[in-house]
């Protein structure tokens, strides 16, 4: 579903993404942690092309991200096709993100119809059924300053579900979240990840990881340290930089 | 007669006399037109200006970067002489002199130079906007051009409004300088009346009291719409009706 072979990034000087290979299975749930700076979040970015990897191809359900495979040579893919394959990329960020202008319905409905070119009625009518889906059914004409933390980003959750994607990537969604906020975010990925969601999850909520996780991965400054079924993954780690961070954080 | 007006040669009873004479009525409304059509030609420009000047092409960027720099480098009053004599001049055709009406020239060459001001502010606005947003809008299969449209400058729009009413006031103002390519607006008309009977200052007092008036009352508008776009944001700054229905409330409760 997804493949990176050998990707790097890097920013001005820094080396980000140090050749990162690995593969997400349709509907695997894949938890990634490791230290801030270790390329996370731009592995992440990189796969639906909001950063352009400098070494290497990542591909999305057999197509190249950001590159059209055309005679055996890679040409640039246009704005509009980028654009397209995000739309079935789901993406959830740290801080939310909300359109602060739209009320929780209209952030919902929003890039369905305009993107998708839905009729707004048709629209609104999922975009409801969807912020029910994340326990917002009684919040539709809130603005996002009127929501808390928690309603927030359920809220994006929805809003990314609601362009139906194939695949959702979540950048580290409760860490600026109140303690409190945290459980009910959770609850609501976890039941994605029952229904058979690819996703891909950047977190340190040990707990939600064990629990849902397929596979965990631990980086470190821009490579891939250690992968594995969270059994293993946490009681019987192999590499000692695993062992570390673990020891660290649990 | 004169009323007593110790020892000056002032005549209060001839401003109230002009205050609302078909001539000055006529030079405010042509005023007022004048400024909205420029300012409204200037926002347009600003914003393309902008996101030109935003791109990383050069093609974009360096015309961009040069219309901003020569309109706001000349003297306002050299740009309207330049659009009002030197084009025709320079092309010599008659009927293009023709067409170029004072009240046309006007309100180009006051819009032209207000987009380069406008482009800081619009750019200001932009980069206001935190870039998640721009993050955000892709993420869920937006353009750019659809992001900038639906996202990013409605939410810049909050941070463009306060200025550019800064600026609306200053069209206003410098609408007054077209007198020098003889368009019959508010300062030309008290011009035309003063010139007869002589009456410099009390005149210049009819044209100072309109224009105190059209950016009082625009003061008032604006304000009113900052404080409706700040839904859900921070309460906007105190205004003199928001202060005077405050105490007025507050006053009324104590002494119920």
């Amino acid at each position: 579903m997804i493949r990176c072979e050998d990707v790097h990034k890097r920013f001005g000087k820094l080396d980000v993404l140090r050749g990162i290979t690995f593969d997400v299975a349709r509907g695997e749930v894949v938890v990634i942690i490791g230290p801030s700076g270790s390329g996370k979040t731009t592995l992440l970015r990189c796969i639906n092309h909001l950063e352009a990897v400098d070494r290497g191809r990542i591909y999305v359900d057999g197509q190249p991200v950001g590159y059209r495979e055309v005679k055996g040579k890679f040409v640039e893919k246009s704005e509009r096709e980028v654009a397209r394959m995000r739309a079935s990329i789901g993406m959830v960020f740290q801080r939310f993100n909300l359109f602060p202008h739209l009320t929780a319905l209209g952030n919902v409905v929003d890039a369905p119809i305009h993107v998708r070119k839905l009729k707004r009625a048709e629209a609104v009518k999922a975009g409801r059924a969807m912020l029910e889906k994340v326990g917002l059914g009684d919040k539709f004409d809130a603005y996002p300053a009127q929501l808390s933390g928690g309603q927030q980003q359920r809220v994006a959750i929805a809003r990314a579900l609601a362009m139906e994607p194939r695949v959702m990537l979540f950048d580290e969604p409760t860490s600026a979240l109140d303690p409190e906020l945290v459980g009910e975010v959770l609850e609501v990925m976890k039941s994605l990840a029952r229904e058979g969601m690819t996703m891909i999850v950047v977190s340190h909520e040990m707990g939600f990881a064990r629990e849902v996780a397929d596979r965990m991965v631990l980086m470190d400054e821009g490579v891939i340290v250690e992968e594995g079924p969270p059994a293993q993954f946490f009681d019987n780690p192999r590499h000692e930089r695993t062992k570390l961070f673990l020891s660290k954080i649990l | 007669m004169s009323i007593p007006f110790p020892s000056l040669d002032y005549d209060p009873r001839v401003v109230w006399d002009y205050l609302f004479s078909p001539i000055i009525l006529e030079g405010a409304q042509r005023t007022i037109v004048v400024a909205l059509a420029a300012q409204a030609l200037g926002v347009f420009m600003g914003v393309v200006s902008a996101l030109m000047r935003m791109s990383k092409n050069p093609l974009l960027n360096v015309p961009a970067n040069f219309y901003v720099w020569f309109f706001r480098g000349t003297p306002l009053l050299i740009q309207l002489l330049f659009w009002y004599i030197g084009v025709p001049q320079l092309f010599d055709n008659p009927e293009l002199t023709r067409q170029l009406t004072s009240f046309r020239v006007a309100i180009f060459a006051l819009g032209v130079n207000e987009g380069a001001y406008m482009t800081e502010i619009v750019r200001a606005g932009i980069e206001s906007v935190e870039a998640g947003q721009m993050d955000a809008a892709k993420s869920v299969g937006m353009t750019y051009a659809m992001s900038m449209r639906r996202i990013i400058l409605p939410q810049a729009l909050r941070v463009v409004i306060p200025p550019t009413g800064n600026e609306f006031i200053a069209m206003l103002k410098n609408s007054s300088l077209a007198y020098a390519i003889g368009l019959m607006e508010l300062l030309t008309a008290s011009r035309a009346i003063y010139v007869r009977n002589l009456k410099i200052m009390e005149l210049l007092t009819v044209a100072s009291i309109w224009y105190l008036g059209m950016t009082t009352v625009f003061n008032v508008m604006q304000a009113e719409l900052e404080s409706r776009m700040a839904v859900g944001v921070r309460q906007g700054p105190p205004t003199l009706f928001g202060r005077l229905t405050e105490a007025f409330g507050a006053a009324r409760t104590r002494f119920r």
